[in-house]
C-alpha cells in the first residue's frame, strides 16, 4: 500500500498537538506543535504514509499513564498503536525523530527534565527496535515543529535561531 | 467551582493592589496591576493560554518558594517590553529595539519588584498560613515562543496535576494597558492551601 493508496485521515491533520497529547495522520497534512523541555516524538511509518506526534512531558508514568501521551513509556507505546489502527496494518515499520527537551528556565540543579524525556525515549526506542533518524534536542530555546505526515520531513523552527529540517 | 468569584478573587485583587503600588513607585507615574483571570484549567488547555502566535515574546521567570510556591511570570509582546525598559531608563518610547542587558535588567527588576509585592500581599492576606512569607529566585529573561513559554512554566511544578490555577495581571501605566502582565502558577501544595483558605464553608465557593 502506497500514500497515494490511502483516504484522508479522519483526524485533524494541520491542527495542533496539545500538551501531553497524541496526534495521528494518514495519507496528508501536517502535524504540528510547540515543545521547551517537552519532547515531541515523531513516529513515521514511511510505506503506509502515516505519522505520529506525540507531546511528551515526563519520562515515566510510574503506572499513571493517562493520558498516555504525556509519558514517554506510555507515549511510545500509545502512538504506535494509534498508528497501527490509523493504517489497519497489525504491524509497521517505523522511524523515529525527537525534538525539544530544553532547559529553558535555570531554577534546579541535577539532570533538566527535558533531558530526562529524551534519555527515556531514546531508551524505549531502542529496546522496540525502533531508529531514531532524527533529533535536535536540549538546548534553552522552545522549537515549533511542523511533520509532513507523508514523507515524514520535520521542520523546525528553533526561537530566536532559525529553521531546520529532519528529513 | 469557580474561583473567579469570591474569596480566591479577592485575595489576587488584594496582592494586585500592593502591586500597583509598587508599580507605580518603581516607574515614578500612575500605574496599576488589575486581575484579568483567574482560572482553573486542564493542563492541556493552560499550555494554549498564551496563544499559539508564532511571534516572539519576552518573559521574565521567578521560581518562587514559601507560604507559596510556584511559578511567576511577567510577559510581554517585545513592543510593550522594550517600551517598559525605555519608561524605566527614562528615555524617549522607542529608543530601545533589541533586547540589550540594560534592557534585559529593567524588566528584570520590574519582575522582581512587582512580583514580589504581588506575592507578599497574598502571604500577608494568608494569615497564619503565610507568615513564613516567600522565597523568590533571581528572575531569569527569555524571549521564546509562547506556548513554549507557558509549556516551561507549566513544566517546573514539582508536581504536575492535570488542572492548574493561572491568575492573570496585566498593567497600566497612565490609565492604559501597556501589553505587560503577571501571571502565577502555583504549585500543587500551595494550590491546596490557597483553595481551602479561599472558599466559603458554608457554600463551598
Amino acid at each position: 500500500m502506497t500514500p497515494a493508496d490511502l483516504p484522508p485521515s479522519p483526524g485533524r491533520p494541520g491542527d495542533a498537538v496539545a500538551i501531553g497529547q497524541i496526534g495521528v495522520a494518514r495519507g496528508g497534512g501536517v502535524l504540528r506543535t510547540f515543545v521547551g523541555s517537552c519532547v515531541g516524538l515523531v513516529l513515521h511509518a514511511r510505506h503506509e504514509g502515516a505519522a505520529g506526534l506525540a507531546h511528551v512531558m515526563l519520562p515515566s508514568s510510574n503506572g499513571n499513564g493517562s493520558p498516555p501521551g504525556k509519558y514517554a513509556d506510555t507515549a511510545v507505546i500509545e502512538t504506535l498503536r494509534l498508528l497501527r489502527d490509523a493504517v489497519g496494518e497489525p504491524t509497521l515499520s517505523c522511524t523515529a525523530k525527537l525534538v525539544g527537551g530544553a532547559a529553558m528556565f535555570a531554577f534546579h540543579s541535577g539532570m533538566p527534565i527535558g533531558e530526562q524525556n529524551v534519555l527515556a525515549l531514546e531508551k524505549i526506542l531502542g529496546e522496540l527496535g525502533i531508529p531514531i533518524t532524527g533529533r535536535l534536542c536540549g538546548g534553552r530555546h522552545g522549537r515549533r515543529l511542523a511533520v509532513d505526515v507523508v514523507t515524514g520531513v520535520v521542520t523546525v523552527e528553533t526561537a530566536g535561531q532559525g529553521t531546520e529540517t529532519l528529513a | 467551582m469557580t474561583p473567579d468569584d469570591g474569596r480566591l478573587a479577592a485575595l489576587f485583587r488584594g496582592g494586585a493592589d500592593d502591586a500597583s503600588h509598587a508599580l507605580a513607585k518603581w516607574l515614578g507615574r500612575p500605574a496599576s496591576l488589575s486581575v484579568e483571570r483567574l482560572d482553573t484549567l486542564p493542563i492541556a488547555d493552560a499550555a494554549a493560554v498564551m496563544g499559539s502566535s508564532d511571534a516572539l515574546i519576552c518573559g521574565c521567570a521567578m521560581r518562587i518558594d514559601g507560604a507559596i510556591g510556584g511559578l511567576l511570570l511577567l510577559t510581554s509582546a517585545d513592543d510593550a517590553g522594550l517600551s517598559l525598559a525605555d519608561t524605566l531608563l527614562e528615555r524617549p518610547t522607542g529608543t530601545s529595539t533589541a533586547w540589550g542587558d540594560l534592557e534585559q535588567s529593567a524588566v528584570i527588576e520590574t519582575a522582581n519588584i512587582v512580583g514580589c509585592a504581588y506575592l507578599n500581599a497574598i502571604c500577608d492576606a494568608l494569615g497564619p498560613a503565610g507568615a513564613a512569607g516567600i522565597l523568590p529566585s533571581p528572575p531569569v529573561f527569555l524571549r521564546d515562543f509562547p506556548a513554549a513559554i507557558m509549556e516551561a512554566v507549566l513544566m517546573e511544578q514539582p508536581v504536575l496535576s492535570e488542572i492548574v490555577l493561572l491568575a492573570r495581571t496585566e498593567f497600566r501605566i497612565d490609565g492604559t494597558p501597556v501589553g505587560c502582565g503577571l501571571l502565577f502558577l502555583p504549585d500543587a501544595a500551595s494550590l491546596a492551601a490557597l483553595l481551602p483558605s479561599a472558599i466559603d464553608p458554608g457554600t463551598g465557593t
